[in-house]
């Protein structure tokens, strides 16, 4: 990974008496997939928006490839491409009309760029037709052909799996994955959809309160990540007993007829063996890894997302 | 970072592509069309074969007047003068006043720069406020272009929609004219008295000043409503205040004319014709500096305004 994209330096926005966000410093470095993640309210979409000069700064810079938002905008802008929340386009122009619309203001931009583009997305079909009978998901891909279209070096993405059945979102996710290795763009998503987040990015910036809480690798998150164990068997209270014995000190929980504990997964052939040898009856057992939504959930305190 | 006159290309892109303008246009020349065929029609209806005996009996009137009554005031004996002077010159030319010629239509076609104001003020009004109503508010800021050239190159198509219009009125209305009284009519002199002398002056020009005040007022509405536009995100609100403040205006400057303030009001100042040979102004103290520097202070302010409003906001929404 080489050098940062995006810097954030002590970003902040007041508004009142109120810290939307509050001093944050990260890194974005090329060809990075980064996550913003944060409940309700946290901060996300405020600073996305600061990023991309729609809402000022009260404190602090962003830096785009080493130049400032704040005082070369449009410089720095020239590296960008976005789609900020869903993508809107002018209804009465034509697919192809909004791609030319785009393009006059950035230098550069060939014809032979926007037909490549348009290929590339799959709209070569119905690019000369206006974008009012566009479907959502038709949108959504010129609103990407439009983000790429002068080959930006960072890629924003507001929440941009609203309103896209599944379909659409794997195409989207497969086509992230494309451009930054290929390209080398950085791209930087917000979405409540902890799922998808966690199919798409390699690390995460959790935010509450307008406040960075944790920035995590989500490789790293995977395999650290530690296994739950669900054993189902016909005598809890008697598997619980041994099993507690067997494991000393691990966590053990029974609900029902399950019982899980928190273990590596190669402590199932061995619980297995003992349960067996105890002449319990074992309906099952399987590991469980925890979800990033699970360790979101524990690091935000549970607050209610979405 | 994107040049001026590409993002202009892009709001003209955005004026022109749209079936309203359109629509607008059609109006417009149908307005024309009407206006010069009522015209036509007005003019039919009257019998020009015997004009010279008329204009020799209106000029015998007009003589009696001036020699009957010695008390009549300098002004009216003056007017009446000068009427004989251009009826004799009617006479000896073989010009019939009364008949419609190319530049009849085209002068009155002035009369309908109103409505060309009104169409731009509709489009000026939409101009920033429909970018939030569409939501590509976003799309438009987000890019290398700054908020101030953005809403520069919006001003520029606006003016440039305005141009348009006023180029289509004007020749829309000479075509018609031309079609209606002949196109021979486009020579004809703008006669005028003065010193007792019958002058001839070039018709166009006439025109064109007529038009030129009127571009005037046009300029201060549109402003006006492209301030409004950058204050309102919806554009059915911005273009419904802009109108109202334009058709109220006028009668809101009459009603208070009995004020002395009132001559401060944008609406006591926008018409520039009040100082024209017999115009009177709104109130006595008025002059036409006074009205043009005041014209001026109120544009500079809606610039301003306006620029404040759509730079220095967050798009939150």
């Amino acid at each position: 990974m080489s050098e940062a994209v995006l810097q954030l330096r002590n970003l902040t926005k007041t508004i009142g008496m109120r810290k939307i966000v509050d001093n944050l410093t990260f890194d974005v470095p090329a060809g990075e997939i980064f996550g913003f993640l944060g409940p309700n309210g946290a901060g996300k979409t405020t600073t996305i928006r600061m990023i991309v000069g729609l809402i000022s700064m009260s404190k602090g810079e962003a830096l785009i490839k080493g130049v400032s938002v704040r005082s070369h905008f449009e410089l720095a802008m020239t590296h960008v491409g976005a789609i900020v929340e869903n993508p809107e386009m002018y209804k009465f122009l034509t697919g192809y009309q909004n791609l030319v619309h785009y393009a006059r203001r950035h230098n550069g931009i060939t014809k032979e760029r926007i037909n490549e583009v348009v290929t590339l997305l799959g709209l070569q079909n119905r690019i000369h037709e206006k974008v009012k009978r566009y479907s959502l998901g038709m949108r959504q891909r010129l609103g990407v052909a439009q983000a790429i279209l002068h080959r930006p070096s960072l890629l924003i993405l507001d929440e941009p799996t609203n309103g896209l059945d599944p379909a659409g979102i794997r195409e989207l996710r497969d086509y992230l994955r494309k451009l930054t290795k290929e390209e080398g763009i950085s791209v930087i998503v917000s979405s409540h959809l902890l799922a998808e987040m966690e199919l798409m990015c390699d690390r995460v910036a959790i935010i509450q309160g307008g406040k960075l809480v944790d920035i995590r690798s989500l490789q790293e998150a995977r395999s650290q990540a530690q296994t739950k164990i669900v054993i189902e068997v016909d005598d809890p209270a008697a598997a619980e007993q041994l099993l507690a014995a067997a494991m000393d000190g691990s966590r053990l929980t029974v609900s029902g007829n399950q019982i899980e504990l928190i273990g590596d997964k190669s402590a199932i052939p061995h619980i297995t063996k003992l349960l067996v040898a105890s002449e319990i009856e074992v309906f099952g057992i399987h590991a469980v890894q925890k979800s990033l939504e699970d360790q979101f959930l524990e690091i935000t305190g549970g607050e209610m997302i979405v | 970072m994107s040049s001026l006159s590409k993002l202009t290309r892009n709001e003209n892109m955005k004026i022109y592509r749209r079936s309203r303008t359109w629509i607008m246009i059609g109006f417009l020349l149908l307005a024309i069309a009407l206006l010069s065929g009522i015209m036509k029609w007005d003019e039919s209806r009257v019998d020009h074969s015997n004009w010279e005996q008329l204009l020799e009996g209106q000029n015998a009137g007009l003589q009696q007047q001036l020699t009957e009554s010695g008390e009549i005031d300098e002004e009216y004996k003056a007017y009446l003068t000068e009427q004989i002077k251009l009826n004799e010159y009617y006479l000896e030319h073989g010009i019939n006043p009364h008949q419609l010629s190319l530049w009849s239509y085209v002068s009155s076609s002035s009369n309908l720069i109103m409505l060309v104001t009104i169409l731009t003020v509709v489009i000026a009004a939409d101009m920033i406020a429909a970018e939030f109503s569409w939501g590509t508010i976003k799309l438009l800021l987000v890019g290398p272009a700054s908020r101030s050239k953005i809403m520069l190159s919006k001003y520029i198509a606006t003016l440039g929609f305005a141009l348009l219009l006023l180029i289509l009125c004007f020749a829309a209305s000479f075509a018609a004219g031309g079609l209606l009284a002949g196109f021979e009519g486009v020579n004809q002199p703008l006669l005028t008295v003065q010193n007792g002398v019958v002058h001839e002056g070039s018709m166009i020009i006439d025109t064109l000043k007529t038009y030129g005040f009127s571009v005037v007022s046009l300029i201060m509405y549109v402003t006006m409503a492209f301030m409004i536009s950058s204050a309102f995100r919806s554009s059915s609100m911005a273009i419904a205040f802009s109108l109202l403040f334009m058709l109220l205006g006028n009668t809101l400057s009459a009603l208070l004319s009995g004020y002395s303030w009132s001559k401060y009001l944008l609406f006591s100042n926008i018409d520039l014709t009040q100082y024209l040979e017999g115009g009177t102004p709104l109130r006595p103290e008025m002059t036409m500096g006074f009205s043009i520097l005041m014209l001026a202070a109120y544009y500079v302010a809606f610039q301003i305004i306006a620029w404040l409003l759509f730079t220095k906001r967050d798009v939150a929404a």
